[in-house]
Protein backbone atom coordinates (compact mmCIF):
# COMPACT_ATOMS: atom_id res chain seq x y z
CA UNK A 1 0.00 0.00 0.00
CA UNK A 2 1.60 3.42 -0.71
CA UNK A 3 1.60 5.73 1.44
CA UNK A 4 1.70 9.76 1.55
CA UNK A 5 3.50 10.28 5.34
CA UNK A 6 7.27 9.76 5.38
CA UNK A 7 8.80 6.62 6.17
CA UNK A 8 11.91 5.61 8.53
CA UNK A 9 14.04 3.56 6.27
CA UNK A 10 17.10 3.18 8.41
CA UNK A 11 18.83 3.52 12.00
CA UNK A 12 22.66 3.78 12.11
CA UNK A 13 23.88 3.64 15.41
CA UNK A 14 28.05 4.41 16.56
CA UNK A 15 29.03 4.02 19.82
CA UNK A 16 32.95 4.92 20.82
CA UNK A 17 35.37 1.41 21.50
CA UNK A 18 36.29 2.61 24.96
CA UNK A 19 33.47 1.26 26.97
CA UNK A 20 34.31 1.02 30.86
CA UNK A 21 32.40 -1.00 33.47
CA UNK A 22 30.32 0.91 36.01
CA UNK A 23 32.32 -0.75 38.84
CA UNK A 24 35.21 0.51 37.52
CA UNK A 25 34.17 4.06 36.82
CA UNK A 26 32.70 4.48 40.62
CA UNK A 27 36.32 3.44 41.42
CA UNK A 28 37.63 5.86 39.40
CA UNK A 29 35.04 8.75 40.37
CA UNK A 30 35.75 7.46 44.30
CA UNK A 31 39.17 8.85 44.01
CA UNK A 32 37.78 12.64 42.95
CA UNK A 33 34.67 12.10 45.54
CA UNK A 34 36.78 10.72 48.64
CA UNK A 35 38.63 13.89 49.22
CA UNK A 36 35.20 15.73 49.69
CA UNK A 37 32.67 13.08 50.93
CA UNK A 38 32.76 10.72 54.05
CA UNK A 39 30.79 8.17 52.69
CA UNK A 40 31.67 7.24 49.41
CA UNK A 41 29.94 4.51 49.50
CA UNK A 42 26.61 6.38 49.33
CA UNK A 43 27.65 7.85 46.29
CA UNK A 44 28.81 4.53 44.33
CA UNK A 45 25.36 2.92 45.92
CA UNK A 46 23.89 5.70 43.93
CA UNK A 47 25.50 5.03 40.53
CA UNK A 48 24.49 1.50 40.91
CA UNK A 49 20.80 2.38 41.24
CA UNK A 50 20.83 4.00 38.19
CA UNK A 51 20.76 0.17 36.77
CA UNK A 52 23.74 0.70 34.13
CA UNK A 53 26.19 -1.66 33.20
CA UNK A 54 28.88 0.19 31.90
CA UNK A 55 29.36 3.16 29.27
CA UNK A 56 31.36 3.40 25.87
CA UNK A 57 33.07 6.47 26.76
CA UNK A 58 34.19 8.93 23.98
CA UNK A 59 37.90 9.11 25.26
CA UNK A 60 40.28 5.93 26.82
CA UNK A 61 39.09 6.51 30.68
CA UNK A 62 42.98 7.10 31.39
CA UNK A 63 42.51 10.62 29.34
CA UNK A 64 39.71 12.19 31.22
CA UNK A 65 42.15 13.78 34.08
CA UNK A 66 43.51 15.80 31.71
CA UNK A 67 40.58 17.38 30.76
CA UNK A 68 40.09 20.23 32.83
CA UNK A 69 38.65 23.18 30.93
CA UNK A 70 35.45 23.44 28.75
CA UNK A 71 38.10 24.66 25.60
CA UNK A 72 38.94 20.67 25.99
CA UNK A 73 36.22 18.94 26.63
CA UNK A 74 34.16 21.15 23.86
CA UNK A 75 37.73 20.42 21.08
CA UNK A 76 37.32 16.48 22.40
CA UNK A 77 33.61 16.80 21.60
CA UNK A 78 33.92 18.47 18.15
CA UNK A 79 36.80 15.66 17.22
CA UNK A 80 35.42 12.49 18.46
CA UNK A 81 31.24 14.03 17.93
CA UNK A 82 32.81 13.91 13.87
CA UNK A 83 33.97 10.33 13.89
CA UNK A 84 31.03 9.04 15.31
CA UNK A 85 28.51 11.37 13.75
CA UNK A 86 29.46 10.27 10.28
CA UNK A 87 29.74 6.25 11.14
CA UNK A 88 26.15 6.88 12.24
CA UNK A 89 25.31 8.61 8.70
CA UNK A 90 27.13 6.16 7.07
CA UNK A 91 25.71 3.23 8.73
CA UNK A 92 22.07 4.48 8.27
CA UNK A 93 22.52 5.29 4.74
CA UNK A 94 23.83 2.27 3.75
CA UNK A 95 21.41 0.39 5.70
CA UNK A 96 18.61 2.51 3.34
CA UNK A 97 20.74 2.42 0.30
CA UNK A 98 20.56 5.82 0.23
CA UNK A 99 24.07 8.00 -1.52
CA UNK A 100 25.02 11.14 0.57
CA UNK A 101 24.18 13.07 -2.54
CA UNK A 102 20.44 12.13 -2.06
CA UNK A 103 20.35 13.91 0.91
CA UNK A 104 18.15 17.06 0.96
CA UNK A 105 17.75 17.79 4.57
CA UNK A 106 20.37 16.87 7.28
CA UNK A 107 19.26 17.63 11.03
CA UNK A 108 22.13 17.42 14.12
CA UNK A 109 20.90 17.42 17.30
CA UNK A 110 23.07 16.99 20.26
CA UNK A 111 23.09 19.21 23.74
CA UNK A 112 26.74 18.18 25.09
CA UNK A 113 29.15 20.38 22.85
CA UNK A 114 28.93 23.45 20.38
CA UNK A 115 30.65 24.36 17.34
CA UNK A 116 30.24 26.87 14.63
CA UNK A 117 30.40 25.60 12.31
CA UNK A 118 27.75 22.98 13.35
CA UNK A 119 29.04 19.48 13.10
CA UNK A 120 26.69 18.52 10.31
CA UNK A 121 28.98 20.83 8.31
CA UNK A 122 31.75 18.70 8.68
CA UNK A 123 29.42 15.86 8.10
CA UNK A 124 28.49 17.39 4.44
CA UNK A 125 32.52 17.54 4.22
CA UNK A 126 33.48 14.19 5.27
CA UNK A 127 30.98 12.32 3.82
CA UNK A 128 30.32 14.04 0.79
CA UNK A 129 26.69 14.81 1.22
CA UNK A 130 25.05 16.96 -1.55
CA UNK A 131 25.86 20.61 -1.42
CA UNK A 132 22.27 21.82 -1.66
CA UNK A 133 21.18 20.03 1.70
CA UNK A 134 19.58 22.09 3.77
CA UNK A 135 20.97 22.14 7.21
CA UNK A 136 19.38 22.29 11.09
CA UNK A 137 21.26 22.19 13.56
CA UNK A 138 19.56 21.63 16.98
CA UNK A 139 20.84 22.75 20.40
CA UNK A 140 19.03 22.46 23.55
CA UNK A 141 16.22 19.86 23.35
CA UNK A 142 18.37 17.58 25.35
CA UNK A 143 16.96 14.15 25.71
CA UNK A 144 14.32 15.05 23.51
CA UNK A 145 15.61 15.93 20.94
CA UNK A 146 15.64 12.44 19.08
CA UNK A 147 12.20 12.48 18.61
CA UNK A 148 11.97 16.15 18.16
CA UNK A 149 14.36 15.83 15.38
CA UNK A 150 12.39 12.50 13.62
CA UNK A 151 9.40 15.06 14.16
CA UNK A 152 10.71 18.07 12.19
CA UNK A 153 12.54 16.24 9.64
CA UNK A 154 8.99 14.63 8.99
CA UNK A 155 7.27 17.93 9.17
CA UNK A 156 10.05 18.86 6.47
CA UNK A 157 9.03 15.85 4.40
CA UNK A 158 5.22 16.58 4.27
CA UNK A 159 6.45 19.94 2.52
CA UNK A 160 8.91 18.13 0.65
CA UNK A 161 7.48 14.85 -0.39
CA UNK A 162 9.93 13.64 -2.80
CA UNK A 163 13.11 14.34 -0.57
CA UNK A 164 15.10 12.68 1.65
CA UNK A 165 16.24 13.67 5.46
CA UNK A 166 18.71 12.66 7.94
CA UNK A 167 18.73 13.13 11.22
CA UNK A 168 21.85 12.62 13.35
CA UNK A 169 22.31 12.70 17.05
CA UNK A 170 25.64 13.04 18.70
CA UNK A 171 25.90 13.11 22.64
CA UNK A 172 28.97 12.62 24.33
CA UNK A 173 27.93 13.31 27.92
CA UNK A 174 31.23 12.10 30.00
CA UNK A 175 32.67 15.11 28.33
CA UNK A 176 30.39 17.43 30.49
CA UNK A 177 30.81 15.65 33.80
CA UNK A 178 32.01 18.17 36.24
CA UNK A 179 34.46 16.49 38.57
CA UNK A 180 34.45 19.56 40.94
CA UNK A 181 30.88 19.66 41.31
CA UNK A 182 29.78 17.04 44.15
CA UNK A 183 26.30 17.61 44.19
CA UNK A 184 23.62 14.78 44.39
CA UNK A 185 22.38 15.20 41.08
CA UNK A 186 26.31 15.53 39.43
CA UNK A 187 26.59 11.73 40.87
CA UNK A 188 23.28 11.04 39.79
CA UNK A 189 24.41 11.95 35.86
CA UNK A 190 27.28 10.67 36.29
CA UNK A 191 25.88 7.07 37.04
CA UNK A 192 23.62 7.52 34.17
CA UNK A 193 24.40 9.06 31.20
CA UNK A 194 26.87 7.74 28.31
CA UNK A 195 28.11 8.95 24.71
CA UNK A 196 26.65 7.59 21.51
CA UNK A 197 25.46 9.10 18.38
CA UNK A 198 22.34 7.43 15.72
CA UNK A 199 21.24 8.47 12.42
CA UNK A 200 18.13 8.21 10.86
CA UNK A 201 17.36 7.90 7.28
CA UNK A 202 13.37 9.08 6.12
CA UNK A 203 12.54 9.70 2.83
CA UNK A 204 8.84 11.31 1.83
CA UNK A 205 5.57 9.90 0.72
CA UNK A 206 6.11 10.24 -2.66
CA UNK A 207 9.86 9.75 -3.19
CA UNK A 208 9.83 5.50 -3.97
CA UNK A 209 8.01 3.05 -2.57
CA UNK A 210 9.43 2.53 1.28
CA UNK A 211 9.86 -0.90 2.23
CA UNK A 212 6.99 -3.05 3.74
CA UNK A 213 9.22 -2.98 7.19
CA UNK A 214 9.90 0.49 6.94
CA UNK A 215 7.55 2.45 9.47
CA UNK A 216 5.74 5.64 8.63
CA UNK A 217 5.54 8.64 10.82
CA UNK A 218 1.72 9.20 10.56
CA UNK A 219 1.54 12.41 13.11
CA UNK A 220 3.76 14.15 15.48
CA UNK A 221 3.09 15.88 19.01
CA UNK A 222 5.31 18.72 21.03
CA UNK A 223 3.82 18.92 24.89
CA UNK A 224 5.80 22.24 26.47
CA UNK A 225 4.58 22.04 30.43
CA UNK A 226 4.74 25.67 31.16
CA UNK A 227 7.10 26.90 34.36
CA UNK A 228 9.19 23.75 34.45
CA UNK A 229 12.27 25.56 33.03
CA UNK A 230 14.14 24.77 36.83
CA UNK A 231 13.26 20.62 36.34
CA UNK A 232 16.21 20.18 34.17
CA UNK A 233 18.80 21.72 31.83
CA UNK A 234 22.26 23.23 32.53
CA UNK A 235 24.20 25.97 34.14
CA UNK A 236 26.82 26.88 31.93
CA UNK A 237 29.96 27.21 33.83
CA UNK A 238 33.88 27.98 33.62
CA UNK A 239 34.34 24.47 32.79
CA UNK A 240 31.53 23.73 30.90
CA UNK A 241 27.81 22.43 31.14
CA UNK A 242 26.62 21.78 35.15
CA UNK A 243 23.60 19.64 35.17
CA UNK A 244 20.69 20.63 36.67
CA UNK A 245 17.82 17.80 37.71
CA UNK A 246 15.22 17.67 40.21
CA UNK A 247 14.00 14.89 41.80
CA UNK A 248 10.75 15.87 40.40
CA UNK A 249 11.47 14.81 36.45
CA UNK A 250 9.33 11.21 37.32
CA UNK A 251 6.86 13.23 39.03
CA UNK A 252 6.27 15.47 35.91
CA UNK A 253 5.82 13.09 33.62
CA UNK A 254 3.31 10.93 35.71
CA UNK A 255 1.55 13.38 36.45
CA UNK A 256 1.29 14.33 32.45
CA UNK A 257 2.25 11.34 29.79
CA UNK A 258 -0.99 9.58 30.72
CA UNK A 259 -3.51 12.42 29.52
CA UNK A 260 -0.85 13.65 26.57
CA UNK A 261 -0.30 10.09 24.75
CA UNK A 262 -4.44 9.58 25.32
CA UNK A 263 -5.52 12.83 23.74
CA UNK A 264 -2.87 12.81 20.67
CA UNK A 265 -3.85 9.17 20.17
CA UNK A 266 -7.64 10.05 20.37
CA UNK A 267 -6.74 12.68 17.55
CA UNK A 268 -5.53 10.47 15.35
CA UNK A 269 -8.48 7.82 16.04
CA UNK A 270 -6.59 5.38 18.48
CA UNK A 271 -6.22 4.99 22.43
CA UNK A 272 -3.66 2.99 24.11
CA UNK A 273 -4.74 -0.26 23.59
CA UNK A 274 -3.92 0.18 19.85
CA UNK A 275 -0.24 0.87 20.29
CA UNK A 276 2.15 -2.53 19.54
CA UNK A 277 5.07 -1.20 20.38
CA UNK A 278 6.86 1.64 22.95
CA UNK A 279 9.85 3.43 22.17
CA UNK A 280 10.62 5.19 25.34
CA UNK A 281 13.79 7.39 25.60
CA UNK A 282 15.94 5.64 27.81
CA UNK A 283 15.45 8.63 30.35
CA UNK A 284 16.69 6.08 33.80
CA UNK A 285 15.20 3.86 36.21
CA UNK A 286 12.77 6.23 37.56
CA UNK A 287 11.64 7.84 34.22
CA UNK A 288 11.39 4.26 32.66
CA UNK A 289 9.11 3.37 35.86
CA UNK A 290 7.18 6.74 35.63
CA UNK A 291 6.23 6.71 31.90
CA UNK A 292 5.02 3.10 32.58
CA UNK A 293 3.15 4.13 34.75
CA UNK A 294 1.19 7.02 33.70
CA UNK A 295 0.33 4.71 30.62
CA UNK A 296 -0.29 1.28 32.74
CA UNK A 297 1.78 -0.62 31.36
CA UNK A 298 2.99 -3.99 31.75
CA UNK A 299 7.06 -4.06 32.53
CA UNK A 300 7.52 -5.96 29.11
CA UNK A 301 6.08 -3.33 27.46
CA UNK A 302 9.65 -0.95 27.94
CA UNK A 303 11.82 -3.93 28.02
CA UNK A 304 13.73 -2.88 24.87
CA UNK A 305 14.55 0.50 26.37
CA UNK A 306 15.93 -1.13 30.23
CA UNK A 307 17.63 -3.03 27.95
CA UNK A 308 19.30 0.11 26.09
CA UNK A 309 20.11 1.72 29.50
CA UNK A 310 21.13 -1.47 30.99
CA UNK A 311 23.82 -2.01 27.89
CA UNK A 312 25.10 1.45 26.91
CA UNK A 313 23.20 4.29 29.44
CA UNK A 314 21.53 7.09 28.80
CA UNK A 315 22.75 8.56 25.93
CA UNK A 316 20.37 11.50 25.46
CA UNK A 317 18.99 12.30 22.33
CA UNK A 318 20.42 9.24 20.59
CA UNK A 319 18.91 6.87 22.85
CA UNK A 320 15.55 7.05 22.18
CA UNK A 321 17.13 6.15 18.17
CA UNK A 322 19.20 2.99 19.57
CA UNK A 323 15.81 1.65 21.46
CA UNK A 324 13.89 2.73 17.37
CA UNK A 325 16.87 0.85 16.25
CA UNK A 326 17.22 -2.06 18.02
CA UNK A 327 13.50 -3.02 16.93
CA UNK A 328 13.64 -2.42 13.58
CA UNK A 329 16.52 -4.84 13.80
CA UNK A 330 14.00 -7.20 15.45
CA UNK A 331 12.03 -7.71 12.99
CA UNK A 332 9.29 -7.98 15.14
CA UNK A 333 7.08 -5.25 13.76
CA UNK A 334 4.49 -6.40 11.14
CA UNK A 335 2.43 -4.45 8.88
CA UNK A 336 -0.35 -2.30 10.00
CA UNK A 337 1.37 -2.26 13.84
CA UNK A 338 1.06 1.36 15.54
CA UNK A 339 4.49 2.13 17.72
CA UNK A 340 4.89 5.54 19.93
CA UNK A 341 8.11 6.86 20.12
CA UNK A 342 8.18 9.14 22.86
CA UNK A 343 10.75 11.40 25.01
CA UNK A 344 10.83 14.29 27.49
CA UNK A 345 13.54 16.76 28.16
CA UNK A 346 14.14 20.42 29.07
CA UNK A 347 11.72 22.71 28.54
CA UNK A 348 10.38 20.59 30.41
CA UNK A 349 8.27 19.20 27.53
CA UNK A 350 7.62 15.89 25.83
CA UNK A 351 7.81 15.33 21.86
CA UNK A 352 5.79 12.17 20.55
CA UNK A 353 5.90 10.44 17.25
CA UNK A 354 3.50 8.03 16.20
CA UNK A 355 4.05 5.29 13.82
CA UNK A 356 2.48 2.68 11.66
CA UNK A 357 4.19 -0.30 10.01
CA UNK B 1 16.30 18.48 72.80
CA UNK B 2 19.52 18.82 74.54
CA UNK B 3 22.20 21.74 74.34
CA UNK B 4 24.05 19.63 72.05
CA UNK B 5 21.40 18.47 69.99
CA UNK B 6 20.19 21.86 69.97
CA UNK B 7 23.92 22.99 68.85
CA UNK B 8 23.16 20.11 65.93
CA UNK B 9 19.88 21.34 64.73
CA UNK B 10 21.81 24.44 64.43
CA UNK B 11 24.47 23.37 62.29
CA UNK B 12 22.07 21.18 60.21
CA UNK B 13 19.73 23.97 59.59
CA UNK B 14 22.70 26.56 57.79
CA UNK B 15 23.76 23.71 55.93
CA UNK B 16 20.06 23.24 54.57
CA UNK B 17 19.88 26.84 54.05
CA UNK B 18 23.58 27.96 53.44
CA UNK B 19 25.32 25.42 51.87
CA UNK B 20 22.48 23.22 49.84
CA UNK B 21 20.53 26.33 49.21
CA UNK B 22 17.13 24.65 49.96
CA UNK B 23 15.30 28.35 50.89
CA UNK B 24 11.68 27.96 51.37
CA UNK B 25 12.27 24.00 51.30
CA UNK B 26 14.80 24.39 54.63
CA UNK B 27 12.24 22.22 56.94
CA UNK B 28 11.24 23.41 60.58
CA UNK B 29 12.62 21.11 63.00
CA UNK B 30 9.96 19.42 63.86
CA UNK B 31 8.57 18.90 60.74
CA UNK B 32 8.49 15.91 58.96
CA UNK B 33 11.34 15.45 56.22
CA UNK B 34 10.27 13.65 53.69
CA UNK B 35 7.10 16.23 53.49
CA UNK B 36 9.35 19.23 53.28
CA UNK B 37 12.40 17.72 51.19
CA UNK B 38 11.94 15.91 47.94
CA UNK B 39 14.34 12.77 47.53
CA UNK B 40 17.40 14.70 46.02
CA UNK B 41 16.91 17.14 48.98
CA UNK B 42 16.68 15.26 51.55
CA UNK B 43 19.72 12.68 50.30
CA UNK B 44 21.42 15.75 49.57
CA UNK B 45 20.82 16.55 53.32
CA UNK B 46 22.12 13.27 54.33
CA UNK B 47 25.01 13.55 52.42
CA UNK B 48 26.40 16.62 53.98
CA UNK B 49 25.40 16.07 57.26
CA UNK B 50 27.74 12.90 56.80
CA UNK B 51 30.40 14.96 55.97
CA UNK B 52 29.95 17.82 58.39
CA UNK B 53 29.79 15.41 61.43
CA UNK B 54 32.42 12.71 60.04
CA UNK B 55 29.45 9.85 60.62
CA UNK B 56 27.79 7.02 58.43
CA UNK B 57 24.43 7.10 58.46
CA UNK B 58 22.46 3.75 57.85
CA UNK B 59 19.36 2.73 56.05
CA UNK B 60 17.99 1.73 59.41
CA UNK B 61 18.43 4.92 60.98
CA UNK B 62 15.22 6.38 58.65
CA UNK B 63 12.90 4.46 60.17
CA UNK B 64 13.67 6.45 63.62
CA UNK B 65 14.44 9.82 61.28
CA UNK B 66 11.12 11.64 60.94
CA UNK B 67 12.23 15.09 61.39
CA UNK B 68 15.14 17.45 61.73
CA UNK B 69 15.03 17.26 65.35
CA UNK B 70 15.31 13.20 65.43
CA UNK B 71 18.03 13.99 63.05
CA UNK B 72 20.23 16.06 65.59
CA UNK B 73 19.40 13.51 68.20
CA UNK B 74 21.30 10.54 65.84
CA UNK B 75 24.16 12.71 64.94
CA UNK B 76 24.79 14.34 68.66
CA UNK B 77 24.52 11.02 69.58
CA UNK B 78 27.42 9.94 67.13
CA UNK B 79 29.47 12.63 66.05
CA UNK B 80 32.65 13.20 67.95
CA UNK B 81 32.50 16.57 70.43
CA UNK B 82 34.91 17.92 68.52
CA UNK B 83 32.89 18.62 65.69
CA UNK B 84 29.49 20.11 67.38
CA UNK B 85 29.80 23.54 67.34
CA UNK B 86 30.79 24.93 70.57
CA UNK B 87 28.45 28.10 70.68
CA UNK B 88 24.90 28.14 71.51
CA UNK B 89 22.66 29.08 68.95
CA UNK B 90 19.60 31.31 69.54
CA UNK B 91 16.58 30.12 70.86
CA UNK B 92 14.74 27.99 68.19
CA UNK B 93 12.17 29.97 66.11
Amino acid sequence: MTSTHPAILSVGRALPPNFVDQETLIAALSAYWGARHFNVERLADLHRAARVGGRHLALPLSEYPALDSFRKTNDAFIRVGSELGAAAVSEALARAGVTPREVDHLYFVTVTGVATPSLDAKLVNRLGISPSVKRTPIFGLGCMAGAAGLARASDALRAFPGEVAVLVSVELCSLTLQREDTSIANVIASGLFGDGAAAVVLQGGERAPAPDHAPRILATRSVFYPDTEWVMGWDVVDTGFKVVLSAKVPEVIQANVGGDVDRFLAANGLSRGDVRHFIAHTGGPKVLEAFRRALDLPEAALSRSFRSLQEVGNLSSASVLFVLGDLLDAGEARPGDVGLLAAMGPGFSAELVLLRW
Amino acid sequence: MTDREARVAHEILRIARDELRLGDATPAPDAALAGALDSLQLLSLVVAVEDRFRIVLEDDDAAGTRTLADLARLVAARSDAALIPAQAPEPAR
